[in-house]
């Protein structure tokens, strides 16, 4: 159920990712809706949750995407890993924490996005990405964050928590 | 059970970083290249869906934001429109009232002539084209001449070639004579009209206009003629009195 939920949610982020986001252009960035959808998801059930929805979502990307399997995969969990810090330190909060969550989890999203392209033999100009790029989407993910938290906080409302037995 | 939950998804997070890693580094391998292709030809189709839906979604978004823009322009050309008529409408205005004005100035013209110059009412005015009115009010200095066009004048004229005896009327504009009519005799358009002398007003032979128009009519004891004024009144600068010339009571 819960990887069906998953599935159902992540899989039209993927495609619209790769078809609708990059018409929602705002002085140059567009929005990352997979990675809302990763960086939402972890702060309504936690990192664990996250990382799981930012491995079928980042794979899904992958998918969809031009180059290698795997490499939106690992962007988002370390993105939905540290969210998953925010997660843990801070109280509850339907705007700032979103916000924030959303603006960090978009800058170390394409900082490993970066730093594999620099692996791959493909370097890029550090600062002016960040600056041109990097910044402008993190504004944006941070504006969309609140209302994709809403929405898949409902969607974490509606899902049954799995029962772990622990010894 | 915080510590738990964080060394759970950090053992969860580093497992996925390394089959990641791996993940991309084995579908870098030259041989990899065919089963990715594979699993993304499969899933490229609803990419190609979602597209062409996007398309045709943005081409109606396109229509509406089109519908919107030709509303507003619609609107802004209405308040232009009715900007302009109002314009129009106040141009006209101002137009029929520098008409009446201009009119109103070619009644009757003050004259720098007055009582001390010997000037007296009645005496008659004329300009270097002819007949111009009639000395109405004298003040020491000045002089109202109220001319031909002046809808109350009236100057006893004959035609020049047919010898038709009649009046000259102001009517504000184009002369009007009405003509004594005598059997045989018509006035033939280009005629000139000059004053009779007749009542003792004007002395006889001053130019007064040209026939531009001959209404013949069987029935009438009166025909009439339609005369354009010798004089420009409009564009008259400098009269001459006919201090010489005393004309009858009226």
């Amino acid at each position: 159920m819960r990887y069906l939920a998953a599935a159902l949610v992540l899989l039209p982020a993927a495609i619209l990712q790769v078809t609708l986001a990059p018409r929602l252009d705002l002085a140059g960035a567009f929005p990352n809706l997979v990675l809302l959808v990763v960086a939402g998801w972890t702060l309504a059930r936690g990192a664990a949750a996250g990382i799981r929805w930012a491995l079928i979502g980042g794979l899904l990307l992958d998918l969809v995407a031009p180059g290698a399997l795997g490499v939106h995969a690992l962007a988002l969990v370390v993105a939905a890993y540290f969210t998953g810090f925010l997660q843990r330190s801070f109280a509850p909060d339907p705007l700032l924490l979103p916000a924030a969550a959303g603006a960090l989890a978009t800058v170390l999203y394409n900082l490993v996005l970066l730093g594999l392209s620099e692996l791959a033999g493909h370097p890029l100009a550090l600062l002016p990405v960040l600056q041109v790029w990097v910044a402008p989407s993190a504004l944006y993910d941070a504006l969309l964050m609140p209302l994709a938290f809403l929405l898949l906080r409902r969607v974490d409302r509606a899902l049954p928590l799995p029962v772990r037995i622990e010894w | 059970m915080n510590g738990r939950a964080q060394s759970r998804s950090s053992g969860l997070f580093f497992g996925s970083v390394a089959a990641m890693v791996a993940l991309v580094l084995l579908t870098q391998l030259p041989g990899a290249s065919t089963p990715r292709g594979y699993l993304k030809g499969a899933v490229a189709p609803l990419a190609v869906v979602s597209s062409g839906v996007l398309d045709w979604a943005g081409g109606g978004v396109a229509v509406l934001r089109d519908a919107g823009r030709l509303r507003a322009d619609d609107r802004r050309l209405s308040a232009e429109n009715a900007a302009l008529r109002r314009q129009v409408a106040e141009l006209q205005a101002q137009g029929a009232e520098n008409s009446e004005l201009r009119k109103a100035l070619e009644f009757q013209k003050t004259i720098a002539r007055g009582r001390a110059d010997g000037l007296q009412v009645g005496m008659v005015v004329v300009g270097g084209a002819g007949l111009v009115g009639r000395v109405s009010e004298v003040g020491e200095r000045s002089a109202t001449v109220k001319t031909l066009v002046d809808a109350e004048s009236r100057v006893n004229a004959y035609t020049s070639k047919s010898g038709l005896e009649g009046t000259v009327i102001g009517e504000g504009g184009p002369l009007g004579m009405e003509v004594l009519p005598k059997p045989g005799v018509v006035v033939a358009p280009g005629e000139w009209a000059l004053t009779s002398g007749i009542g003792g007003l004007f002395p006889r032979g001053i130019l007064v206009g040209q026939v531009a128009q001959f209404h013949r009519r069987d029935s009438a004891t009166l025909e009439q003629a339609d005369l354009a004024p010798a004089v420009d009144f409009s564009a008259i600068s400098m009269v001459m009195v006919l201090t010489d010339f005393r004309p009858a009571a009226p």
